[in-house]
């Protein structure tokens, strides 16, 4: 039972929702990684520790690969030799196989970040971690995630805007260069699964299905056909649960199926409220700036107004004073 | 119950009062009024000054001006004041209490020995000061008739009840401080009938303003009421509150099991509203252990409850990376409802986060991790009859504590039920000043909640074995096993294994393990004190011991109350003996032993050899 025990690969992640066996966007590249080298292991779930970078973490033996050391747990994992994905590379593939996957863990996984914790309202991020978190720790835990998250995109209020914008534009950069790497093959290189792949695919999962449908980033991937294509059909390969997943004939239908687990529709149509916001900003600006001309200019008619019924009066009173003083005299 | 406390007045302070009242004639004219000393006294004699000295029993006694602990009175010949004189009681403070005053006192409350009271009220004559000296020498043959008068009416007071009758509480100085905090300790006042009870209930009172803390000083005048009303008293109180509310105080404490010290300074701030709140302030830093700053209220009567309301927002946290690999933040409410000697009540929120920092914990430990909500109330009785809590030599004491967690509608915080119990008895041996003291102490952790014998109990909750503090003094649980370090045995996990490869060698350095501590514990202890034979250690109070102690932890969440019988559970019992020497000092307590493990086993952390522990004096 030990020897079973100590043997045994344990990975525990954060919880499983929106129809994936982990919702996390950290956790899901580790379990991709995991089933692509078909490695038996158990799932486990950690939901009290949402603010730990050391989730996930994969047990082996009396060893453990935390996410936080030596360059995560897929490093850790292929260092110790337990599970190795990308063991055979050819090494003039190396130095391209290596830059996408940096662009990938760098643009794209601070595009979801902040796509998670920023971009769309809270409610997703809440579900995902802090749901089984007492109220009142969950609510201080996802506003000090939410600061946490603006310090290390460098995100203030005078360049929120930029930021946001600059992140988006990395992202459909990146999206257009792995859509044009993929092209019509099955894997981004050398027709192999690789840990790109599981990273990839953990990512495209999470912005796919976890994100709400007014997410901007969401509809960034969905413009890319074989990339769906290519997320489809992982899913269906390897995710157990195929009653959740939709196949979408064309990326701009709604889909018909939903679960419980699922917000709405489940639709992968990607259509983005961003620009009719735009407008209406533009809108209420115009609205809110005559709007100040109109209530100053009120105010001002109420001054004169005022200045010159005190004007009067004060002549009355004048005159008063002088019937007054004449009369005293 | 401690000696009752009278005020006493000093000749020098009676003085200046009388002064402004009047030229000597009008004081001289103005009817003598007697004054009546209290309680009950053994004898009479005479000092060097020629005034009268009354020596009382233990059960009365007052404190003097200068500060220091005086318990007799001494009565003037013609005042009959009561006046400070000698040997010690409890405490420090200063305060005052006039003699109750008659009015023209033929019709002295009613009394129907209308003589003696009479007689009682010439002698009791007041008259100034400045003429005593000039009066002195011309009534020495009525000193004496007046000591028999006296002699005759403390006999009388001690033996029958002179009926009195309360017609008014009068308080005077408070400023700040709230009539309704004032007002409830002299309800006893004025429900007194007899004048022997109202000096006791005076005497109270003034106990109980004292330990409010607020004020520097309480007087309580008991004075003749108005004159139309014959056997009336009035009560004057006059509290003096402290100008400077804000004291503050810091000092290195020594913390037993962990060996190692911390810097502790804390701020009051007192009667800040009035009702007789105390604010305070601390924060301790311990090397490497805990380190908090906490503040706190404490209100000693809060609509309508009898004991002090407390209430303490921390901020805590506490290292146990060496002994668990985890390290505790907490920041935590705590409410003390009710406490009084023997019950105490206590509700706690808190928010508790335990990290791994050094990324090294077992299994068990990692599965703890995290952040959880902790809202409990806990209730501990206590009965403590020993002579005493330091070195008892006869007696026994009892202490149960029951902490139920979970009471928070939200089903995600921490379920438990913690119930402890203390027993200990002391018995002396005649010689040497020597006592034999047992002591047993269990506990027992469960959750509780759906599914809860699957669910693991919460970490910082368990029961842990091991350290020095005493367990003769200490009552706080199966905690302590002489010879083991903190958290030094029972059950426990091996720690993450990191495998080097450096040098082409798959070597796995394992790096300890992590005490998980137990939900089931038990200990027990035979201790045998002594006195060593030299004189001069004896006075110090310095004492030997031998001991012997036996505990055992035992886990039994997580279905493995299934395989858990008694039988084991006694078979593995650690035990440990040794022999020690107790140095109670001012500053601390210290304990020097030599600890010999009869019996561990692996994983735990006990040592045979000599250890020293530094606890705190109390």
């Amino acid at each position: 039972m030990e020897d079973k025990k100590a043997k045994e690969i344990v990975l525990v992640a954060r919880k499983a929702c929106f129809g994936l066996p982990t919702a996390c966007p950290t956790c899901l590249p580790v379990y991709f990684y995991l089933k692509f080298a078909h490695v038996p292991f158990d799932l486990q779930f950690n939901v009290i520790h949402p603010d730990s970078d050391q989730i996930p973490y994969v047990e082996y033996g009396e060893n453990v690969a935390y996410n936080n050391e030596k360059g995560g747990v897929i490093e850790t994992l292929k260092e110790d030799g337990i599970v190795d994905l990308d063991s055979g590379l050819p090494t003039h593939t190396i130095p391209e196989w290596v830059s996408t996957k940096a662009m990938i863990t760098s643009w794209l996984v601070d595009a979801a970040i902040y796509e998670l914790w920023i971009g769309c309202d809270g409610s997703t991020a809440y579900k995902i971690y802090y749901s089984d978190l007492p109220w009142p720790i969950g609510k201080i835990l996802y506003f000090k995630q939410v600061y946490a998250v603006k310090q290390q995109l460098g995100i203030t209020k005078v360049n929120a805007e930029r930021r946001e914008a600059e992140i988006y534009r990395r992202a459909a950069i990146a999206y257009e260069a792995l859509s044009t790497r993929l092209g019509e093959q099955t894997f981004f290189f050398e027709n192999r699964l690789t840990s790109l792949d599981a990273i990839f695919l953990g990512h495209a999962l999470f912005v796919g299905q976890v994100l709400p449908d007014t997410s901007v980033l969401r509809s960034k991937l969905l413009g890319h056909g074989n990339l769906i294509r290519y997320i489809e059909k992982f899913k269906m390969e390897f995710l157990e649960d195929s009653s959740s997943s939709s196949i979408p004939r064309s990326p701009f239908e709604p889909s018909s199926s939903s679960t419980p687990q699922r917000r709405g529709p489940s639709s992968w149509s990607s259509k983005p409220r961003s620009k009719p916001k735009r407008e209406k900003t533009e809108e209420e600006k115009t609205f809110r700036r005559r709007a100040k001309y109109f209530l100053a200019t009120q105010l001002v008619a109420v001054l004169v107004f005022l200045s010159l019924m005190s004007g009067s009066d004060d002549a009355d009173v004048e005159v008063d004073d002088d019937d007054g003083l004449n009369s005293e005299d | 119950m401690g000696p009752f406390k009278f005020g006493c007045l000093n000749l020098e302070n009676h003085r200046e009062p009388r002064k402004e009242q009047g030229n000597r004639e009008n004081i001289k004219a103005k009817r003598k009024r007697p004054r009546w000393g209290s309680g009950f006294f053994s004898s009479i004699a005479k000092d060097d000054k020629g005034r009268l000295t009354c020596f009382f029993s233990p059960t009365n006694c007052c404190r003097g001006n200068d500060g220091s602990s005086r318990s007799l009175f001494f009565i003037t010949h013609r005042c009959g004041e009561l006046f400070p004189m000698a040997t010690s009681v409890e405490e420090q403070e200063n305060y005052k209490e006039k003699l109750p005053r008659n009015p023209n006192g033929d019709e002295e409350e009613g009394d129907p020995n209308g003589d003696e009271e009479e007689d009682f009220e010439e002698d009791f004559e007041e008259e100034e000061e400045e003429e005593e000296d000039f009066e002195e020498d011309v009534s020495q043959a009525r000193l004496l008739s007046e000591r028999n008068k006296l002699n005759n009416l403390f006999r009388r007071l001690s033996t029958e009840l002179v009926t009195v009758r309360v017609h008014d509480v009068l308080i005077k100085g408070n400023t700040k401080t709230k009539e309704s905090l004032i007002e409830p300790e002299l309800e006893a006042l004025k429900k007194a009938t007899t004048m022997q009870e109202l000096l006791q209930a005076a005497s109270v009172a003034n106990a109980r303003l004292q330990r409010l803390q607020i004020f520097d000083s309480v007087n309580i005048t008991l004075d003749g009421g108005p004159p139309e009303l014959p056997g009336t008293a009035n009560v004057i109180v006059e509290v003096v509150e402290t100008k400077n509310p804000l004291t503050g105080d810091i000092g290195i404490f020594s913390k037993p099991e962990a060996r190692s010290w911390s810097l502790e300074g804390s701020l009051k701030l007192k009667n800040l509203l009035g009702y007789g709140d105390i604010w305070d302030g601390s924060g301790a830093y311990g090397w490497d252990q805990t380190s908090e700053i906490s503040t706190g209220v404490s209100l000693p009567r809060f609509k309508g409850l009898v004991t002090p309301v407390t209430a303490r927002i921390s901020l805590l946290s506490q290292d146990w990376l060496k002994f668990s690999s985890y390290k505790e933040h907490l920041l935590g409410l705590s409410v003390g409802l009710i406490s009084t000697r023997n019950h105490d009540l206590s509700y706690n929120l808190t928010w508790r986060n335990l990290t791994d920092p050094s990324q090294m914990s077992s299994r068990s430990i990692r599965r703890q991790l995290g952040h959880s909500l902790l809202s409990s109330l806990k209730y501990s009785f206590k009965v403590d009859k020993r002579d005493s809590p330091l070195r008892p030599k006869r007696g026994y004491a009892f202490l149960s504590t029951t902490q139920i967690g979970g009471l928070t509608p939200d089903n995600r915080s921490l379920r438990f039920l913690r119930q402890e119990f203390d027993l200990r008895y002391a018995l002396p041996l005649g010689f040497y000043n020597a006592a034999v003291n047992f002591g047993i102490s269990a506990g027992v952790i469960v959750p509780w909640g759906s599914g809860f014998m699957n669910m693991p109990s919460s970490l910082p909750e368990r029961f842990f074995l091991g350290g020095h503090s005493s367990p003769v003094c200490n009552l706080s649980g199966p905690t302590t096993l002489f010879g083991f370090k903190s958290r030094g045995t029972g059950p426990a996990e091996a720690r993450r294994v990191i495998i080097d490869k450096s040098n082409n060698e798959n070597t796995s350095s394992s790096s300890g393990t992590d005490a998980l501590g137990g939900d089931l514990a038990v200990t027990a202890f035979a201790d045998l004190s002594f006195d060593l034979p030299l004189r001069i250690l004896r006075e110090a109070g310095i004492h030997g011991h031998l001991f012997a102690c036996a505990g055992n932890l035992a886990k039994l969440t997580e279905n493995e109350y299934r395989n858990f019988t008694f039988q084991k559970f006694g078979e593995s019992f650690r035990r440990s003996a040794g022999v020690g020497i107790i140095v109670p000092t001012r500053l601390f307590r210290m304990e020097v032993n030599y600890c010999y493990i009869l019996k561990q086993f692996e994983h735990d952390h006990g040592k045979t050899g000599v250890q020293f522990s530094f606890s705190s004096p109390l």
